[in-house]
């Protein structure tokens, strides 16, 4: 059965309503061949590990992967979905591992978790690190990171 | 196997050799298509996707003399957002190898890596870890 559960939008929260270890999990999305030519055309990264399926037959992967900063950005929109979103400022950095490779038909989604919280020399903002996680649909890590956030503080 | 066009192989890789890619406008259709594409947005209101310069960069540097990297995988990353972007900025990118280590299968490569706007101005900057291929024998 479609549960909408944990779906509910709940508007941006604030650095005070953030709490530290705070977990959410995205829906689902499937990457397809679709997906990857669009994202070579948009970035102009033709590598043949991602547009060559001749070549990549015979290599290690077996077949064509998606770009890792596909899976990169797909895992950015996922947050959006996760239906926590912060009220967030700016975008301050990520460390990133690319561990597996994700494959035409994946189905992949993103769990987060909030791994810490500080204040800064500014009263009205705080940063926050999110921890990432991109599963696919076997629950294997395909890629893992945190994020750096700069969060707006709830207004005086 | 497929001919294999030029790449750049481990042993041809050198340390500090900078490279600098064309520059390239972004666009209103970039950010749309992006977005459609991804699901992924600004964080920060009236600017481009923090990540869409990333991907671009990527893209430009494949639009240089010196042919691509033969990358087995990308295996990690560190990145910056510095300032953000908005439509009509242009922007190029650098690249430059700070470290080099043989491996079994090939090597690791690190790339410090830059983009730069229509001012001069580092916009996001950070490191890519590649495996890369050895040149076939």
């Amino acid at each position: 059965m479609l549960s909408y559960a944990g779906m509910t939008p709940s508007g941006r929260r604030y650095f005070e309503e953030i709490e530290v270890g705070e977990e959410f999990e995205s829906p689902g999305r499937t990457v397809t061949e679709t997906d990857i030519v669009l994202f070579a055309g948009l970035s102009g990264d033709y590598n043949v590990l991602h547009t060559d399926a001749e070549f990549m037959k015979k290599s290690i992967f077996g077949e064509r992967i998606a770009h890792g900063l596909l899976g990169l950005a797909i895992q950015s929109g996922l947050f959006y979905r996760t239906g926590r979103v912060f009220a967030t400022l700016a975008f301050v950095g990520l460390k990133w591992k690319f561990k597996g490779p994700i494959k035409i038909g994946d189905t992949i989604r993103l769990r987060t978790r909030v791994a810490s919280k500080r204040e800064t020399g500014k009263t009205d903002r705080g940063l926050v690190v999110v921890e990432r996680t991109v599963l696919n649909q076997r629950d294997e890590v395909v890629q893992e990171g945190e994020t750096e956030l700069m969060v707006e503080r709830r207004p005086a | 196997m497929t001919p294999a066009a030029a790449h750049t192989f481990f042993e041809d890789t050198k340390l500090n050799d900078l490279v600098t890619s064309p520059a390239m406008t972004v666009t209103e259709a970039h950010l749309s298509l992006y977005s459609g594409l991804t699901g992924d947005a600004a964080v920060e209101p009236g600017a481009v996707a923090e990540l869409l310069p990333l991907c671009l960069s990527i893209g430009l540097g494949w639009r240089v003399p010196q042919p691509p990297l033969a990358v087995l995988a990308f295996m990690s990353m560190d990145w910056q957002i510095v300032r953000a972007l908005h439509v009509g900025d242009t922007v190029y990118g650098t690249s430059r190898v700070v470290s080099r280590r043989t491996m079994r299968e090939g090597g690791i490569v690190i790339e410090d890596h830059e983009i730069i706007d229509q001012r001069g101005e580092t916009v996001q900057r950070g490191r890519f870890t590649f495996l890369v291929a050895r040149r076939p024998a």
